[in-house]
């Protein structure tokens, strides 16, 4: 089994209980511009995986979501990097950058990211012969397709458990008013949150990306998912904070100890409360079960009066 | 020469675009391409439009760009057999996985990678070609610069959109409108519509577009009325470009539009491009863009109303 969490900086780094995850996959892959971006400095990024190794962690970086022409030679040198400091695996949204990763010739394997849009077993197939070893499919793949995939596909398939599902990325800043090179609310902006709401939906900015309002959580569907065959699995760590990152941590470390052990599986009140805590907009349960993202399939964790 | 490409959402929007010049046009199985279901079209319609391409010279593409599941697979080759056998040999495709099957199973047939791929960089066309493209769409807001590179260095041909939206997010890159509402869907042949999702049904409910408020941490408001724009657009100034480039491709977008205004956007490309290849030196740009602010509204005019109702739709759940 491994859980992973996603770290954009240092600055997200810092305060984050590691102790319940496997891996940590690192970099934000939605702007390069983010500051401590661990996609886009190298120096940053070789400590961090010189101390995340040290600690027993697996390690991956991300790669830009979204890279145009002139974003490729930098793509290059991540590679580069990425080799040589040892992380175990490449995150990779773009399939040019897949590409250049077989062009290359990296040792790294390829973990294909959530905008690399695979939805089938074949696609996941063409995607194994240039080094990738495992696909997150995208978020509308349901988890019986996901099932399809890791077992015609060949590849490990992970499933994101908890945390705010990836919705959408652009490539034009929706917090700046001015050209990114100079606006002055550049990095500042998507430190903070900001939120879209409507009167029907709410959402979660982070100026070039777009993420469900609500959060994912596959905390009693656990059971289901172990016995499925699936074994890895994903807390979505970008953009929150470190509060958010440590306790849904442990509270999904705990739950899935639970979920393989032998013993009779259950939602612990404790556990209920926590990721509430941590849930401005409420829970669902993406497009796992075939339905609209935002809703939630469930009993236990079911709100009696779902806000929109 | 390059191709001038247009929609066809129903069997008369076809015989128009052909009529009014287009050297193709392309059509979406139903329930298989980028549009809702009433702008895609059955079997026999689309063997009848291709017939009709045929006796005029002309060439037809059958669009299966949705993301299918892996279990329809069998479905869309069988689907694509029925075609093939049918003297159709264009297909626009968007899975890689797919591209690959087909190009094994027919080897020969015309693959063209679609805008939902978001081929952004040289890269990405490299990798489709490698999956069986012949030629890709290039993405929305892909510079000329990216473009002439792409032209040399990929060896794919190269289709440009010049009537289409650009998403407020990358094309291919969004599930905001599935997030907001999704019903699955199967039609009588096996197919799921995946009503909601436009990457996988084509039914997009452009919530985007609805009037969005920015609030802060504490639900602090930031900014009222906020837009996401996604921008439905026509490319004019580009195009003496693009022919100068050697695009092979050039595309108007239009199946949810009515037939005469596709009719007349396929009109104004057509005699955009022959007058510019006829006399390069003499063009001038102001009379098309002139003529084209009339189309423009007519297009505004149509999509308003269009989004409005997919938006109150979203909202009926």
């Amino acid at each position: 089994m491994e859980l992973i969490t996603t770290v954009a900086s240092p600055r997200e780094l810092a305060g984050t209980d590691l102790a319940p995850y496997d891996a940590v996959c690192l970099g934000s892959p939605y702007c390069r511009r983010v500051e401590g971006n661990f996609a886009e400095d190298l120096t940053l990024l070789r400590e961090a995986v010189s101390s995340l190794r040290k600690m027993g962690k697996k390690t991956y970086v991300t790669t830009p979501a979204a890279p145009r022409g002139r974003d490729l030679p930098h793509v290059g040198r991540l590679i580069e990097a990425a080799g040589e400091a040892g992380v175990d695996a490449i995150e990779v949204h773009n399939m040019g950058v897949l590409r250049m990763l077989r062009e290359m010739r990296s040792p790294l394997p390829a973990h294909m990211g959530a905008f690399a849009n695979v939805y089938t077993h074949l696609a996941a197939q063409v995607m194994k012969e240039y080094g990738a070893v495992r696909v997150r499919p995208n978020a509308e793949v349901s988890l019986k397709e996901m099932e399809t995939v890791a077992r015609e596909g060949g590849v490990e398939v992970e499933a994101l458990v908890h945390g705010k599902i990836p919705l959408g990325v652009t490539d034009k800043c929706s917090l700046l008013t001015e050209p990114e090179e100079t606006d002055p609310k550049c990095p500042a902006a998507c430190r903070e949150e900001h939120w879209l709401t409507t009167r029907q939906w709410v959402l979660k900015t982070v100026g070039k990306g777009v993420l469900s309002g609500r959060d994912m959580c596959m905390l009693e569907h656990l059971p289901g998912l172990v016995s499925a065959g699936f074994f890895v699995f994903k807390i979505e760590g970008l953009y929150e904070t470190a509060a958010y990152r440590s306790d849904i941590g442990r509270v999904y470390r705990e739950a899935l100890e639970l979920a393989v052990s032998e013993a009779e599986y259950k939602v612990r009140p404790a556990w209920a409360d926590v990721v509430k805590k941590h849930s401005r907009e409420g829970l669902c349960n993406g497009y796992y079960f075939g339905r609209t993202g935002r809703r939630y399939v469930g009993t236990v964790l079911q709100e009696a009066k779902p806000k929109v | 020469m390059a191709e001038l490409l247009a929609s066809g959402g129903t069997l008369e929007m076809v015989r128009a675009v052909l009529d009014n010049g287009a050297d193709a046009v392309y059509v979406g199985a139903r329930g298989w391409s980028r549009r809702r279901a009433q702008y895609e079209m059955g079997d026999d319609e689309i063997i009848e439009s291709a017939r009709y391409a045929r006796s005029l010279g002309k060439v037809l593409r059958v669009a299966f760009n949705t993301l299918p599941a892996s279990q329809e697979i069998p479905l869309f080759l069988a689907k694509a057999e029925k075609f093939f056998s049918a003297g159709i040999r264009d297909f626009i495709l968007t899975d890689a996985g797919v591209m690959a099957a087909l190009s094994h199973r027919f080897p020969g047939v015309q693959i063209h990678a679609s805008v939902g791929c978001t081929i952004i960089n040289v890269e990405d066309a490299l990798f489709y070609k490698e999956a069986g493209a012949t030629q890709i769409v290039a993405e929305c807001r892909m510079g000329l610069e990216e473009m002439r590179r792409l032209k040399k260095e990929a060896g794919v041909g190269l289709e440009v959109l010049v009537h289409a939206t650009t998403c407020y997010t990358l094309l291919g890159r969004c599930t905001m409108s599935s997030y907001t509402r999704q019903e699955w869907r199967i039609d009588d042949e096996g197919k799921n519509h995946f009503l909601g999702s436009p990457n996988r049904g084509g039914l997009c409910y452009r919530v985007c577009l609805t009037e969005w408020d920015q609030v802060g941490k504490d639900g602090e408001p930031e900014a009222r009325g906020v837009i996401l724009p996604n921008t439905a657009y026509f490319l004019v100034d580009d195009i003496p470009a693009l022919i100068d480039m050697g695009v092979d491709t050039i595309k108007i977008q239009g199946r949810e539009y009515s037939v005469p205004l596709v009719g007349e956007m396929v009109r104004f490309y057509r005699e955009l491009i022959d007058a510019y290849v006829k006399d390069r030196r003499a063009f001038r740009l102001e009379q098309w863009k002139e003529r084209m602010a009339g189309i423009v509204c007519a297009r505004d005019a149509e999509r308003r109303e269009k989004t409005a109702g997919l938006i109150s739709e979203s909202l009926t759940a």
